[in-house]
C-alpha cells in the first residue's frame, strides 16, 4: 500500500513571539513539523510496518522548508517530495490544498494522510478541500487508524463520542495527535534520510488563497486574578465565598 | 553504508561545530551529535564573539545576506558602579568597524543554527558529502572505550564507532568526567552562574538609544554594584533589535551570601543608570546557565587521552577577567586545533594519545593558553572582595566629586581622591590591588 | 432580499447551544444588513425544531429530514448542506464550530466554490459582503483579523464567542427534498462509541471542572466526580490524562480537544500548558486548584488555589453543599 502524508513546517508556538504593527514577529529559524502531520507520519509508518508498503511524505514551502521533510525522513519515511514556493508567499488551505491535489492527480496514493489542523492556524480545511478535490471518501480527527484487506478502518473524535467509520481504497483520513505519539528520529534515521529520494519541484504559479490576514493583534488580556491562601479549609470557605458574592456563578 | 567514521564529535556548540567545519573542509567522515532540538536551543551566552577566528570558518561571512551574528562591537564599555552612580570607560573606534571584525554580538540560537548551516554546506560540498551527518535532538550517553582508548559512543540502544572522538559537550562535562580526564567533583569556587535576559526594543529606538549605527553594537561590561557585593560582573550587549543584559556570580559567593541570580539581575536593571538604557524594552527571554570562571585549577587534568579530545567549555576553556568574557573565541580555536590534530593523525593513521598530544602543544602555542595562563592573575585580582566592593565605590565617589559642581571650593583631583580612598579603604591595600591589576592586566 | 444562512447542528435531540449562539450571531448580523435570517437543521425530523428555531428569530428553517442523521456521516451531511445552500442562495453560512461541523466544512468550501473562516471568535459581514473575522491563532496565543469574499462565505464560530439569545419570530419550515442514494455513500459506520450515555456536551456546558495529571488515582476521580456533582458540572479534562485512559477524549479541552467558554471552570491539577488554555482561557471565571505556585494556570485564573488537591478538594465539595444548601 501505497501511504502520502502532507506534512507543514509551522513555527514552535512555545517560543517566544510579539505582535508589531500588526505583524508576528517570531525568530524564523524556530519552526517545527507540525504536531498532527508528525501523527501522521507515525501512523503510516507503523502500517507499513505491519502490511507492507511504502510512505512518501508531500510538503509545500519555501526552501528551507527541506529540513522538515528530512525530519520525517529520519522517522522512517521513504520518500519525500517538497513543492517549492517563494519565502513568504502567502498560502491558505484553498492554496495548498489546490497544489497538493495537482500533485496527487494520478500519484496513485492508495491513503491520503494530513493532520487534523496546522499547528500554528488551527485552520483544519486543507485534509477535507484535498479530498474533495480528488473525490476521494474521507474521514477526519482520527485517533485510530487500521487496516481490514482494502479497507481503513477510522476510528474518529466526535463530538459525543467515536465514530468508526470503514473507507475504501483510495481514501483520505486526517490525523490527530491523540492518535500516537511520533517517534523521534534516532542516529541511523538521521543518517539513511540523507540519502532517501527527495523530489523538489518549483511550483509554477500559486492559486490566490481565499483568505486574506489584515493582521494580528494580542488577545484581549484578563483580569489579574487572587491567590487564595491559608489552610485548605480557609482556601475553600473563602473562594466559595467569593464564588458566590463577587463572582455570582454559584 | 560504511558505519565507521574518522571522528565522532559530541556536542554542536561552537566548540564542536567548528571542529565540524574544519573536517568538513578536509573530506573528513564525521559524526556530529547535539542533544538540543537544533544546535544552540539549549544555550544561554550572553554574547560577544571575539577575534577573528570566524573569517577561517566562514570566508567573507560579513557579507552573508542573513548573517548569523547580531551586530560588530563598535564600541566598548567598562562601568564602575555603586549603589546610585556609574563611572565608565567609553572606548569607540573607526577600526573596529574594519572586517573582518573583532568583536560581533550575537545570539547563540540563532548563531549556532547559522553556523550548521554553513557546516551542513561545507559537508555537501565535500567528498564525503553522503557520509558526513549533523544529527540534532539527540543525547550521547556513554564515550564506548576499548582497553582504554575512546572507540565509539552509545545514543539510547545506538552505537556508533570512530578512530577518535571530539568531546565539545560544554561546561556540563559528564563525558569527560566519564573518561576520566576531569575529577568528577567541581569546587563551587570554580564555577559562575551566568543569568540574562534578552529585552527586545524597537529597531530605530536600541540604534539612536546606544550611537549604533546599522551594523555597529555596543559591549558594555559591569563591575561593583552590578552583582549587589556578591563576585562576578554585568553586561549588556546589543543585538540587532535586543539587548542581553545579565550577570555572571560566583557560584561559591552566591551561595555564601544568600540572594537568587533571579533578583540581583532584577536590581542590576534598576540601576538607575541601566534601568535607563532599558527603558520601554520588552522582556522576550531569561535563561540561566553554569559557566567556568576561567580558574585553571578546575581545567581537566587533560585535554586528550587515547582516541579522545575535549575541546571548549568542556575542558573549563574561558576567561573572565574583567574586561570581556572569553569562551565562545576560546571553544572555536580550540574546535579548529583537535579538528586540525585529528586530521594530521588520520594521514598519520595514528589515534594515540602520544599523537594526540599535538593537540595539547598547539593550544599552549595558541593564544588561548598563552592568555589563561597569563591571566590567571587578573582572575585572581576579579576574586578580590575589594573589586565588587570598595574598588567601584571609591571610583564613583571619585567620580561623583569631581563631576560634581556645586558652590563650594573646588578641590583637587588628588585631593578628592585622597579623601575618598581614606573612605574606603587603606593605602596599602589600594597599593597592592593597583599593583596586582596592573600586572595581571 | 439577501439571506444569512446558520446551521444548527441538533444533538441528543436538540439543536446545541453552540448552534443557538451561531444562530443568535446571525440574527444580529442579518438585521444589520437588512437580510433574511434562515435556519438549516439536518435530522431525522428536522421540520420538529422550527418552532424552538423561530424563537431564535429564524424566518425560514430549511428541514432536510432522514433516517441517516441520526448519526454523523460526513457524506450525508455534505449533500444535506449542499442542497440548501444551492436553495437558499445564502451570501453567508454561519456554523456553529463543532466536530461535525469541522468534518465538513473544508470539503463543502469547495464544493459550494466558498470562501470560508473556520473557527472565529469574532465576525462582521461588511458593506460589499465580505466576511471579517477575528481568529485565534498559534495556540491561542494571538488574534488574526482575516477577511473573505465569495458567495457564499461559509464561517464557523467557536463556542461560548456570542449569548444565545432569543427573538421571537414566525417560522417557515421549507422541506427540502432530499433522497440520499446510499450507493454514493462510500463510507459505512461501524459503530458508534458513546462515551457515558446523555453525556453533556462539554461545550454547552454552564460549569466545567477539568482533571489533569495532578489527579492520580480513582480517589481523585472520585473527589473531581463529586465536585462536578455538586457543582452540576460537566466533566472535562486535559491532554494527559485522556491519554492515560482515566478519562474519554471527549473530555478533552484545548486545542485538540474542545474549546470550553463556561461561567465557571474549575481546572484540578492541571498545569496550564497553552495548547491546554487555548480550549479555556474564554472561560467567564477561571478557579486553578495546583499545588505548583508557579504553574502558568495561574496566570489565568480569577482564583487561584495553590495546594494539594487531595487536601482542598474535600473542603472545597463541603463549602459548596453547604452554600448551595442555605442558598
Ligand atoms: C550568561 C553567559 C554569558 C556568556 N557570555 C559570553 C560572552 O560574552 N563571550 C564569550 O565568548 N563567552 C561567553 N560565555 C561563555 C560561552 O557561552 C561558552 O564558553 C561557550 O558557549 C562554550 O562553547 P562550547 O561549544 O564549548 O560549549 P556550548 O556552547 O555549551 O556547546 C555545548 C553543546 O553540546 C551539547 N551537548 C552537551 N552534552 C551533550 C551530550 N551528552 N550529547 C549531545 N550533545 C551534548 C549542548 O546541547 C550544547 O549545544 C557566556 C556564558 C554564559 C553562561
Ligand atoms: C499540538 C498539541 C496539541 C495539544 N492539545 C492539547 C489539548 O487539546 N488539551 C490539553 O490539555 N493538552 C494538549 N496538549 C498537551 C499540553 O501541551 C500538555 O502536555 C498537557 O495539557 C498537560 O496536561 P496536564 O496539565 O494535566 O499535565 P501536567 O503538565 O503534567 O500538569 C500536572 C499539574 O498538576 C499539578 N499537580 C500534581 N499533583 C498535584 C496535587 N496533588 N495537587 C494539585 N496539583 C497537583 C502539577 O503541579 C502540574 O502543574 C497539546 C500538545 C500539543 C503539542
Ligand atoms: N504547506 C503545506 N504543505 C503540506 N501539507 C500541508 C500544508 N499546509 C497544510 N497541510 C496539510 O493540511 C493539514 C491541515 O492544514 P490546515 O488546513 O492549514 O489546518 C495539515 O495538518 C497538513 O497535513
Amino acid at each position: 500500500m501505497k501511504f502520502c502524508v502532507c506534512i507543514k513546517q509551522v513555527p514552535d508556538v512555545t517560543a517566544p513571539i510579539q505582535v508589531r504593527d500588526g505583524a508576528l514577529v517570531m525568530d524564523a529559524g524556530r519552526v517545527v513539523l507540525n504536531a498532527y502531520d508528525a501523527s501522521a507520519v507515525e501512523a503510516a509508518l507503523v502500517l507499513t510496518e505491519q502490511h507492507g508498503g511504502e510512505v512518501e511524505v508531500v510538503l509545500v514551502g519555501p526552501e528551507r522548508a527541506t529540513e522538515t521533510i528530512r525530519k520525517a525522513l529520519a522517522m522512517g519515511a521513504h520518500r519525500g517530495t517538497h513543492l517549492v514556493v517563494d519565502e513568504g508567499t502567502p498560502l491558505d488551505s484553498h492554496a495548498v490544498s489546490a497544489l497538493l491535489a495537482r500533485h496527487f492527480e494520478g500519484a496513485g496514493c492508495d491513503v491520503i494522510l494530513t493532520g487534523k489542523q496546522a499547528q500554528d492556524t488551527d485552520a483544519g480545511l486543507a485534509g477535507g478541500m484535498l479530498a474533495e478535490r480528488l473525490g476521494l471518501p474521507y474521514a477526519t480527527n482520527a485517533v485510530g487508524l487500521a487496516l481490514e484487506g482494502d479497507t481503513v478502518v477510522v476510528t474518529r473524535q466526535g463530538d459525543t463520542g467515536q465514530e468508526v467509520i470503514a473507507l475504501p481504497t483510495p481514501c483520505l483520513v486526517t490525523c490527530s495527535n491523540d492518535m500516537n505519539d511520533p517517534r523521534i528520529p534516532n542516529l541511523r534515521g538521521v543518517m539513511q534520510a540523507k540519502s532517501k529520494p527527495l523530489a523538489s519541484e518549483r511550483v509554477a504559479e500559486v492559486p490566490a488563497p481565499r483568505v486574506r490576514v489584515l493582521g494580528y493583534e494580542p488577545l484581549p488580556q484578563r483580569a489579574p486574578g487572587v491567590r487564595l491562601d491559608g489552610e485548605p479549609a480557609e482556601q475553600a470557605a473563602e473562594v466559595v465565598r467569593r464564588l458566590a458574592e463577587e463572582a455570582r456563578v454559584i | 553504508m560504511d558505519e565507521r567514521f574518522d571522528c565522532i564529535i559530541v556536542g554542536g556548540g561552537i566548540a564542536g561545530l567548528s571542529a565540524a567545519m574544519a573536517l568538513a573542509r578536509a573530506d573528513a567522515r564525521f559524526l556530529l551529535i547535539e542533544r538540543g532540538e537544533w544546535s544552540g536551543a539549549k544555550n544561554v551566552s550572553g554574547g560577544v564573539l571575539w577575534g577573528t577566528d570566524l573569517a577561517r570558518l566562514v570566508p567573507n561571512y560579513w557579507e552573508d545576506p542573513e548573517p548569523g551574528w547580531e551586530r560588530y562591537v563598535g564600541r566598548r564599555r567598562l562601568t564602575f558602579m555603586d549603589e546610585r552612580s556609574a563611572f565608565s570607560l567609553d572606548f569607540a573606534s573607526a577600526h573596529f568597524a574594519e572586517t573582518p571584525y573583532t568583536g560581533l554580538t550575537v545570539l547563540r540560537s540563532r548563531f549556532d543554527r547559522w553556523l550548521a548551516g554553513k557546516v551542513e554546506e561545507a559537508v555537501a560540498q565535500s567528498a564525503v558529502a553522503d557520509a558526513s551527518f549533523l544529527a540534532q535532538n539527540i543525547l550521547v550517553e556513554e564515550v564506548l572505550m576499548e582497553d582504554g582508548r575512546a572507540v565509539g559512543i552509545r545514543a539510547g540502544e545506538e552505537r556508533f564507532f570512530a578512530d577518535c572522538v571530539i568531546l565539545a559537550e560544554g561546561v556540563n562535562n559528564l563525558l569527560t568526567r566519564q573518561a576520566g580526564l576531569q575529577t568528577a567533583y567541581v569546587p563551587a569556587e570554580g564555577l559562575a552562574v551566568g543569568v540574562k535576559e534578552v529585552i527586545r526594543f524597537d529597531r530605530k529606538v536600541l540604534e539612536d538609544r546606544f550611537q549604533l549605527s546599522e551594523k555597529s553594537g555596543m559591549s558594555n561590561e559591569f563591575v561593583g554594584f552590578a552583582t549587589g557585593g556578591v563576585e562576578g560582573g554585568g553586561f549588556l550587549y546589543t543585538n540587532r533589535d535586543s539587548v542581553s543584559v545579565g550577570l555572571v556570580l560566583g557560584m561559591a559567593d552566591l551561595r555564601a551570601k544568600g540572594g537568587t541570580p533571579y533578583d540581583l539581575l532584577n536590581q542590576f536593571k534598576a540601576h538607575p543608570v541601566v534601568a535607563d538604557q532599558l527603558r520601554g524594552g520588552e522582556v522576550v527571554e531569561y535563561s540561566a546557565k553554569v559557566v567556568s570562571t576561567g580558574d585553571m585549577r578546575v581545567m581537566p587534568k587533560e585535554v586528550y587521552a587515547d582516541g579522545l579530545l575535549v575541546a571548549g567549555e568542556a575542558a573549563n576553556l574561558v576567561l573572565n577577567a574583567g574586561r570581556a568574557i572569553q569562551g565562545m573565541d576560546y571553544a572555536m580555536r580550540s574546535g579548529l586545533l583537535a579538528a586540525e590534530t585529528v586530521i594530521e593523525a588520520k594521514r598519520a593513521g595514528d589515534f594515540s594519545a602520544g599523537f594526540l598530544r599535538n593537540y595539547r602543544t598547539a593550544l599552549e602555542n595558541s593564544y588561548v593558553m598563552q592568555d589563561l595562563r597569563g591571566f590567571q592573575g587578573a582572575v585572581a585580582v576579579l576574586h578580590d572582595p575589594a573589586m565588587f566592593t570598595s574598588v567601584p565605590r571609591l571610583v564613583c565617589d571619585f567620580g561623583r566629586a569631581f563631576f560634581t559642581v556645586d558652590n563650594r571650593p573646588t578641590r583637587k583631583a588628588y585631593q578628592i581622591l585622597r579623601d575618598v580612598r581614606k573612605a574606603h579603604m587603606s593605602y596599602w591595600d589600594l597599593v597592592k590591588l593597583g599593583a596586582r591589576a596592573a600586572r595581571s592586566l | 432580499m439577501p439571506t444569512i444562512l446558520s446551521y444548527v447542528a441538533v444533538q441528543n435531540g436538540k439543536p446545541t447551544r453552540s448552534s443557538l449562539e451561531a444562530l443568535s450571531r446571525a440574527r444580529e448580523v442579518a438585521r444589520a444588513r437588512g437580510a433574511d435570517l434562515a435556519a438549516a437543521v439536518l435530522a431525522p425530523d428536522a421540520a420538529a425544531h422550527a418552532d424552538e428555531l423561530g424563537r431564535y428569530g429564524a424566518a425560514t428553517v430549511y428541514a432536510v429530514s432522514d433516517p441517516i442523521f441520526r448519526s454523523h456521516l460526513n457524506t450525508p451531511v455534505l449533500a444535506g448542506l449542499e442542497a440548501v445552500i444551492a436553495r437558499a442562495q445564502p451570501e453567508a453560512v454561519v456554523f456553529p464550530s463543532t466536530e461535525g461541523v469541522k468534518d465538513v466544512l473544508g470539503a463543502l468550501a469547495v464544493r459550494t466554490a466558498a470562501a470560508v473562516l473556520p473557527d472565529v471568535a469574532r465576525f462582521e459581514v461588511a458593506g460589499d459582503g465580505a466576511v471579517e473575522a477575528l481568529r485565534p491563532v498559534m495556540a491561542a496565543k494571538f488574534l488574526a483579523r482575516v477577511r473573505a469574499e465569495g458567495k457564499p462565505v461559509l464561517v464557523s464560530v467557536r463556542a461560548g464567542s456570542y449569548e444565545a439569545s432569543e427573538a421571537p419570530a414566525e417560522a417557515r419550515v421549507e422541506a427540502v427534498p432530499f433522497a440520499f442514494d446510499e450507493g454514493s455513500l462510500r463510507q459505512t459506520l461501524r459503530e458508534v462509541v458513546s462515551s457515558a450515555a446523555g453525556a453533556v456536551d462539554l461545550s454547552d456546558a454552564r460549569v466545567v471542572v477539568a482533571a489533569g495529571r495532578g489527579v492520580k488515582d480513582a480517589e481523585g476521580k472520585r473527589l473531581v466526580e463529586e465536585l462536578a456533582g455538586v457543582l452540576g458540572a460537566a466533566i472535562g479534562a486535559s491532554r494527559a490524562v485522556v491519554e492515560s485512559g482515566m478519562f474519554p477524549a471527549t473530555a478533552q479541552i484545548g486545542q485538540t480537544g474542545k474549546v470550553v467558554s463556561p461561567d465557571l471552570y474549575v481546572g484540578v491539577g492541571i498545569s496550564g500548558a497553552i495548547q491546554h488554555v487555548a480550549g479555556m482561557a474564554n472561560s467567564r471565571v477561571i478557579v486553578a486548584v495546583n499545588q505548583n505556585p508557579d504553574a502558568p494556570i495561574f496566570d489565568v485564573a480569577t482564583y487561584g488555589i495553590v495546594g494539594d488537591l487531595y487536601k482542598v478538594l474535600p473542603p472545597l465539595i463541603e463549602a459548596i453543599k453547604q452554600r448551595k444548601g442555605t442558598s
